[in-house]
């Protein structure tokens, strides 16, 4: 995955580090002020830790599991 | 449990605040030394909690419910709004969690807007330099301009340099500016709130910010305090608002998470490679789309065994039948019928509807030891932090009946007590799933006495009796989930939440939980058995008991294919459903399996206990719990009648 290449987080294979790039326009704005209270705001680095049945993602040491949903509409690009 | 509520303006006052799970409760009791409930998940705080602190007896320190973000969005942030508003707030003292800084200094960046003296607690030290975080406290201090100490109010540490700190608390530096355009829209709702509202206590720059977010409570408090100039103010937000793409809360939020950012980079360090721990890989394999399943099952098997096999078998057996069969009672009617000369006092001791015989020996004797037995199975979970990872494993099911794997956290706890299980639905995020988790909990969840009572006697008769309860109860859970999720209105909200790490549950919190517990239990439950005793022995006396059972005899004899006596149970059941489930239990020698199957389910989907309509009644007024009792009620009869006539086609 080149630098600027986005894919969305739920296609992300697990056990990649990446960063967030964007959220998509679908998130609702409520759901999006959670996100960033996790602490999941761009350009922040994560960890895909598995895919099913929700997303988990490590960020900051703190596990966080997101419905597919909300995965589906957070873009990510590499963390390298 | 919980220490008075009741917000009082006059005492001089500080907060322990931050995000759920953090420790809050915990450092909480270490500084009052009251004990509050402590837990591994977030939402175990739903209420404000109160008590002296012992470095000054006369103040007041506040527990508040865990904030994921301000302004507030769920019920129990907003009991922290509230306070905050409220109170007559001298110090706040943030607790955040030390190996993730830059969620901390978000909600600092916050705080720091309003301007209240500060001190920063970072718990959980030692599991930040577990994962090779090291924070360097003299560098943030310095940059927020208030002391920040670290701290692990597990093992007590830090709590003495906390409270030492309390003397140099101070309002924390400003960590952002914002755009300009931005900041000309907080500066002129600073403005007008200093003017028409000015808060004794709080900055008008933080209010102006939360008004900004649309934070409910503060809207709510200038609607109070600032009379014609609300609208004045309401105004100026709309107009700013009006021409952003971005919502202004969103704006905000991501705003402060870039200056929380900046400044734990500046601040914090990472060791490479120690970012995963075994904790998390057990964490990983509860939730873990194979193994979290069987893992599950495996918890609810030996649960099932400590609890309905050793609890309801072993110890029921040894306190009902030896103690209390073979040598108390007997001795006690002896006592009493030799000095109580008036026979229907002596029978309303001892005799059949006795207070002793009965209720005693019912609360004492069966209830007691399976309660026990559920506390500390449930206090183990709870320290464990298993029930968190049960959302994201639930989440599927839960989503079909609009709902998301958040709600298993209050569904699960309202196995050990429904009443308290709904005013933790105060962690969920809308009024629409509050509605359906509460009525489903008052439908289908049977509490801690309850399900003990249910694994005592269908595990006496086997395995499979239990299971066919189990599933009938899910069923019921689906369905009635299902239709209130069509009938409710209002959209779905995905899952997004925190997985708390799992942790080895500490031996002293789980004994001090079940004895907080059990306490709880003698004090409520007793009482009420006794009650419901002397309710019985007067219907008895009075001739109103056997008139009942034959006029209940259609239904329970006919429909639900139980024998006449039974009817005494589910008189027994309006007070409370484990005391009804117990008069079954009483029966249970006269009782075939599927007799026993129907009649546990029945009871099981009968009335909630009083407390748990009084707390409906609170959380969601006097209508909408009428409306659950003339639902659940029927539903009741009407699946225990459908199950027994099916039963008796294949059994």
């Amino acid at each position: 995955m080149s630098q600027q290449e986005r894919i969305r987080l739920l296609g992300t294979p697990v056990g990649r580090e990446v960063r967030l790039a964007e959220f998509g326009d679908d998130i609702d704005p409520l759901q999006r002020e959670q996100l960033h209270a996790y602490g999941l705001s761009v350009p922040h680095k994560l960890k895909v830790l598995q895919q099913h049945p929700l997303t988990v993602v490590l960020c900051d040491h703190v596990e966080i599991a997101i419905e597919h949903a909300v995965a589906q509409h957070l873009w990510v690009e590499s963390a390298a | 449990m919980t220490p008075s509520a009741t917000l009082d303006a006059t005492a001089r006052t500080l907060a322990l605040v931050g995000h759920p799970n953090v420790g809050k409760s915990v450092l909480f009791h270490r500084l009052t030394g009251t004990y509050v409930n402590v837990s591994n998940y977030p939402g175990t705080t739903v209420e404000v909690s109160r008590a002296a602190p012992r470095f000054d007896r006369d103040a007041s320190l506040l527990d508040t419910p865990g904030v994921l973000s301000l302004p507030a969005r769920s019920d129990d942030e907003r009991a922290t709004m509230r306070a905050l508003l409220h109170e007559d707030m001298r110090t706040l003292i943030q607790v955040g969690d030390a190996k993730n800084l830059r969620r901390t200094l978000n909600l600092t960046a916050l705080l720091a807007e309003l301007g209240i003296p500060m001190v920063l607690a970072l718990n959980m030290a030692d599991e930040a330099n577990a994962r090779g975080v090291t924070v360097d406290t003299a560098a943030l201090a310095e940059s927020l301009g208030i002391p920040v100490i670290a701290t692990i109010a597990t093992g007590g540490e830090g709590v003495v340099p906390l409270t030492d700190a309390l003397k140099h608390a101070a309002p924390p530096a400003p960590l952002l500016r914002y755009d300009d355009e931005t900041e000309r829209a907080v500066q002129a709702v600073t403005a007008l709130i200093a003017r028409h509202a000015p808060h004794p206590r709080l900055a008008a720059r933080g209010l102006a910010i939360l008004l900004l977010g649309h934070d409910p409570e503060v809207s709510a408090w200038l609607d109070e305090k600032a009379g014609a100039g609300a609208a004045e103010i309401r105004k100026l937000i709309t107009d700013t608002a009006a021409g952003r793409k971005e919502p202004l809360a969103a704006l905000l939020a991501r705003e402060r998470g870039r200056a929380a950012e900046a400044l734990a980079r500046t601040v914090s360090k990472q060791a490479a490679g120690k970012d995963r721990s075994m904790a998390m890989r057990v964490g990983q394999l509860a939730v873990h789309p194979v193994w979290g399943w069987p893992l599950l099952l495996a918890v609810l098997y030996v649960v099932y065994l400590f609890v309905g096999d050793f609890g309801a078998g072993t110890l029921v057996g040894l306190l009902e039948e030896d103690f209390f069969g073979g040598v108390l009672n007997p001795a006690m009617t002896d006592f009493v019928q030799h000095y109580v000369t008036i026979p229907w006092i002596a029978d309303l001791l001892v005799g059949e509807y006795g207070l002793w015989t009965m209720g005693m020996t019912y609360a004492l004797a069966l209830i007691l030891p399976i309660v026990t037995t559920f506390f500390l199975a449930f206090g183990v979970l709870e320290d464990s932090g298993y029930f968190s990872r049960l959302s994201v494993i639930a989440n599927r099911m839960f989503a079909a009946i609009g709902l998301n794997g958040r709600a298993v956290l209050p569904m699960v706890l309202g196995l050990g007590c429904v009443t308290m299980a709904t005013l933790t639905t105060r962690i969920l995020q809308t009024p629409r799933e509050r509605l359906i988790t509460i009525f489903l909990m008052a439908l289908a969840i049977p509490c801690s006495a309850q399900l003990g009572v249910v694994f005592g006697l269908l595990g006496g008769i086997s395995f499979n009796a239990t299971l066919i309860w189990a599933g009938c109860m899910l069923l019921v859970l689906l369905t009635a989930g299902f239709l209130a999720g069509k009938l409710v209105k209002g959209r779905r909200i995905p899952l997004v939440t925190e997985l708390p790490p799992m942790r080895m549950p500490v031996l002293g919190n789980v004994l001090k939980k079940t004895g907080g517990r059990l306490k709880w239990y003698l004090v409520e439950v007793i009482p009420l058995f006794l009650i419901g005793t002397l309710l019985m022995f007067i219907l008895d006396r009075a001739g109103v008991l056997p008139w009942i059972i034959k006029a209940g005899e259609p239904l329970v004899s006919g429909w639900l294919g139980l024998p006449p006596e039974a009817s005494a149970a589910f008189v027994m059941g309006f007070l409370r459903r484990d005391f009804g489930a117990t008069g079954l239990f009483a029966l249970s020698s006269e009782l075939t399996m599927i007799q026993a199957v129907v009649g546990m389910v029945t009871i099981t989907l009968f009335v909630p206990c009083i407390a748990s309509v009084m707390m409906i009644v609170k959380e969601r007024g006097m209508r909408t719990a009428a409306i659950m009792l003339a639902i659940i009620m029927p539903t009741a009869f009407f699946v225990g009648g459908v199950l027994n006539h099916v039963l008796h086609l294949f059994m």
